[in-house]
């Protein structure tokens, strides 16, 4: 399923998640179905960003619900628990990239060079103009602009901290590089002033 | 053109999730997955020992059963210290499930989907003080049985509740 609503001025996703977790915590046990299925989605392309491969991703997505179910009562509050699991699941991403093998770092020229290839069998939901502009243009971009963009688009209220470990970036950069990368993108799109 | 942040974002989430989008059967994996969970660290899983499936009701002269015939299976499982005995019955087309524990121990008695993590969901029922319970109305497909003593052990400690593996009604 990938039909939630997406993007950080999503609210309506940050409410559903904070609403439905707070049903669970008063044993409204259906409570974590709704959970699980606004965040699952938000947890994949956290996860797809960090670079792990598509069945590793999975496992850490499975692995960071479990991590919930575990420890629930750290959760103080409920409007902390989309954070929670935003940052749990980069955790467990990072630590089995670590782990890893299968995960090799992805240099940008490579990553480039498989961008065709990755998109063909898609090319059809990329036919819109406006899409096939920004996915050239987000293509030019360095990596670690388009795996930080790509985490700032989907989680809602991201903490920095662990988005600063991920992309192993001190956290007093985040903030201007992502400034600096949506220029850059726009320049990308023709569409700076 | 001009898009504020938020709009470019939001384009950029849409494009994610159109090119790489989270796989069709990751909310169910996650959910099987914890449900297995709950499994593990409440419940006693029950083991199956024994399925005796026959055909009843009304038979000819020849003793062979009626091939229209209603069908019953009789299912038996075991733990540590408590066997369910579970018989599917359809009558009619119609399915009942009645089940027993043995000792007998009253029960609260859930009946649901394998991989259903939430208890909201399922059927519940009551056993009768000598541990008889029954679905009326059973749902279908690949399902578990819940079971939770309704009554504490010599020592005065809640008895550890128990769930069958999956079985197909």
């Amino acid at each position: 399923m990938h039909g939630a609503p997406g993007g950080p001025t999503s609210s309506g996703l940050y409410d559903a998640a904070t609403d439905a977790f707070r049903r669970w915590r008063d044993d409204d046990e259906s409570a974590l179905d709704d959970l699980v299925r606004v965040m699952s989605p938000v947890l994949w392309h956290v996860v797809r960003a960090t670079g792990l491969d598509k069945e590793a991703s999975e496992d850490v997505v499975q692995n960071t619900w479990l991590t919930l179910v575990r420890s629930a009562d750290s959760v103080r509050d409920p409007q902390a628990i989309t954070r929670w699991l935003c940052t749990a699941a980069r955790r467990e991403a990072w630590r089995v990239s670590k782990a890893s093998t299968r995960t090799r770092p992805v240099e940008d020229e490579v990553l480039d060079a498989r961008m065709p290839a990755q998109t063909s069998p898609e090319a059809e939901v990329v036919t819109g103009d406006e899409n096939a502009r920004l996915w050239h243009a987000l293509g030019r971009l360095p990596e670690r602009c388009q795996k930080l963009l790509r985490i700032v688009a989907w989680e809602p209220r991201p903490d920095y901290s662990s988005v600063a470990d991920t992309l192993d970036m001190p956290i007093g950069s985040i903030g201007p590089t992502r400034r600096r990368c949506l220029e850059k993108l726009r320049v990308e799109l023709g569409g700076a002033s | 053109m001009t898009q504020t942040d938020e709009q470019l974002l939001d384009a950029i989430a849409v494009l994610y999730a159109a090119l790489d989008p989270a796989p069709a059967d990751l909310v169910d994996g996650v959910l099987a997955r914890l449900a297995v969970e709950d499994l593990e660290t409440e419940y006693e899983l029950l083991t199956l020992v024994e399925r005796v499936d026959h055909a009843s009701g009304t038979r000819g002269v020849t003793g062979v059963a009626d091939p229209g015939a209603d069908t019953t299976v009789a299912l038996e499982f075991a733990g540590e210290s408590y066997r369910v005995l579970v018989r599917i019955s359809a009558v009619d087309g119609r399915r009942r499930l009645d089940g027993w524990v043995v000792p007998a121990v009253p029960l609260r008695v859930q009946l649901g989907s394998d991989s259903d993590v939430t208890t909201a969901t399922r059927q519940s029922v009551e056993s009768d003080a000598d541990g008889r319970f029954e679905f009326p109305d059973p749902v279908a497909g690949d399902v578990r049985l819940w079971l939770t003593p309704q009554a504490t052990d010599e020592s005065g400690r809640p008895i550890a509740p128990l769930v069958t593996p999956s079985f197909r009604l």
